[in-house]
């Protein structure tokens, strides 16, 4: 990135080569559908060459890069509420006080770590994790889909990493209240 | 610890970030616990559903992203690199229009009225019809006359039609006798 803010477009193509197959499963994974996808992390990448003159080496590059991923994907789910699409937004908080009623299932059920991720299934993963408030949505995927530590999704966020683990414990109570029937049958 | 209680913690105990006290907690919970040891497990496999959310690198991705960069000039100029290649070129540029020079001038010497040059050095002209007074020049050998003379025929397509050794040509056709003065002509028809 630093080579690139002195003027080497060669640094940016390295760059992209890197980095653009997790811009586009973060930005898939944060708006839920492939054309938005494509549009948001065009429009990431648009956003990192624009920052370039003002870039400064304070963190990792990934975790500037995923600050203005999330930031670019945020404000995209956000326009497009305004042009009155459906968007799988929820306020912070609007999902509730993190209690679900998750159904358990018994002790002799399946690993549900052994569960088959077919069609159906994740599909219905997808569906329940674009209904998931943004900011825990975004600390779950960052952590578990991009593979950040809870400190480096805290200053991705710019929240705390305490906070970034009521998101992630949050965000999994809701998806194993949605997907417990399929996770145990 | 009740299950209640303990179920953030076991979230960041699944995603390895729990402390080691209390992982140790989380352990021993687990250890007489069947329901958490089965949340522990449904944890883990949500974490792994959302690496399971991801689609292709859309086509063209890569020059729709630099079509816009370039459109808004967000990119540098791949010309910006060459200033510096052109400066460094200046000297094997300089050299070979040096080179190209000297011999362009060389070759005007030796057309000039000058002493010509050596023979070795003057292929291609003229030197049979106008041999040098020069005693330093090599006199052309047989071979070399008979070769320059049969270069001035090939030149002169006239000559060579009227040259009654064309005649002798057929000779060299595939299946004629080299003896015989006027073989078949075509060629192969006759073997």
């Amino acid at each position: 990135m630093l080579l690139f803010r002195e003027g080497s477009r060669e640094a940016f193509e390295e760059l992209f080569s890197r980095h653009h197959r997790a811009v586009v499963r973060f930005a898939w994974r944060m708006t839920g559908d492939p054309s938005s996808a494509e549009e948001a992390a065009q429009e990431i990448f648009l956003r990192i060459a624009r920052a370039a003159p003002t870039y400064l080496p304070t963190a990792k590059f990934t975790t500037w890069m995923y600050t203005v991923a999330r930031r670019t994907t945020l404000n995209y789910l956000r326009d497009t509420k305004e042009d009155g699409e459906r968007i799988p937004i929820l306020l912070e908080g609007e999902g509730g006080d993190g209690v679900y009623p998750v159904q358990l299932p018994g002790p002799d059920d399946r690993n549900p770590e052994q569960v088959v991720w077919e069609g159906q299934l994740t599909e219905r993963f997808r569906t329940a994790l674009g209904e998931l408030p943004e900011g825990q949505r975004a600390a779950f995927v960052l952590n578990r889909g991009d593979g950040l530590s809870y400190e480096e999704v805290a200053q991705v966020l710019g929240i705390t990493a305490q906070a970034v683990k009521t998101r992630i414990f949050r965000a999994r109570e809701v998806l194993l209240s949605r997907l417990s029937k399929d996770l145990s049958s | 610890m009740g299950c209640r209680d303990i179920r953030e913690t076991l979230s960041a105990f699944v995603d390895g970030e729990a402390s080691p006290g209390e992982s140790a907690v989380v352990r021993g919970h687990l250890a007489s616990c069947g329901r958490c040891r089965v949340l522990e497990r449904q944890m883990r496999a949500v974490g792994e559903g959302v690496r399971q959310v991801r689609g292709p690198v859309p086509d063209r991705f890569r020059e729709k992203v630099f079509a816009r960069l370039e459109s808004e000039g967000a990119l540098p100029n791949r010309k910006k690199v060459f200033p510096a290649t052109w400066r460094w070129a200046v000297v094997p540029l300089a050299a070979a229009a040096g080179l190209g020079l000297f011999l362009l001038t060389s070759r005007e010497v030796v057309r000039g009225p000058a002493p010509p040059a050596p023979v070795a050095a003057r292929v291609g002209t003229p030197v049979p019809h106008a041999p040098s007074p020069q005693q330093d020049v090599e006199p052309l050998s047989t071979e070399d006359r008979e070769m320059l003379a049969m270069l001035d025929l090939l030149e002169d397509p006239v000559a060579f039609d009227a040259n009654d050794d064309a005649e002798g040509m057929d000779l060299l056709a595939p299946g004629a006798p080299a003896e015989s003065p006027h073989p078949p002509r075509g060629g192969r028809s006759g073997a």
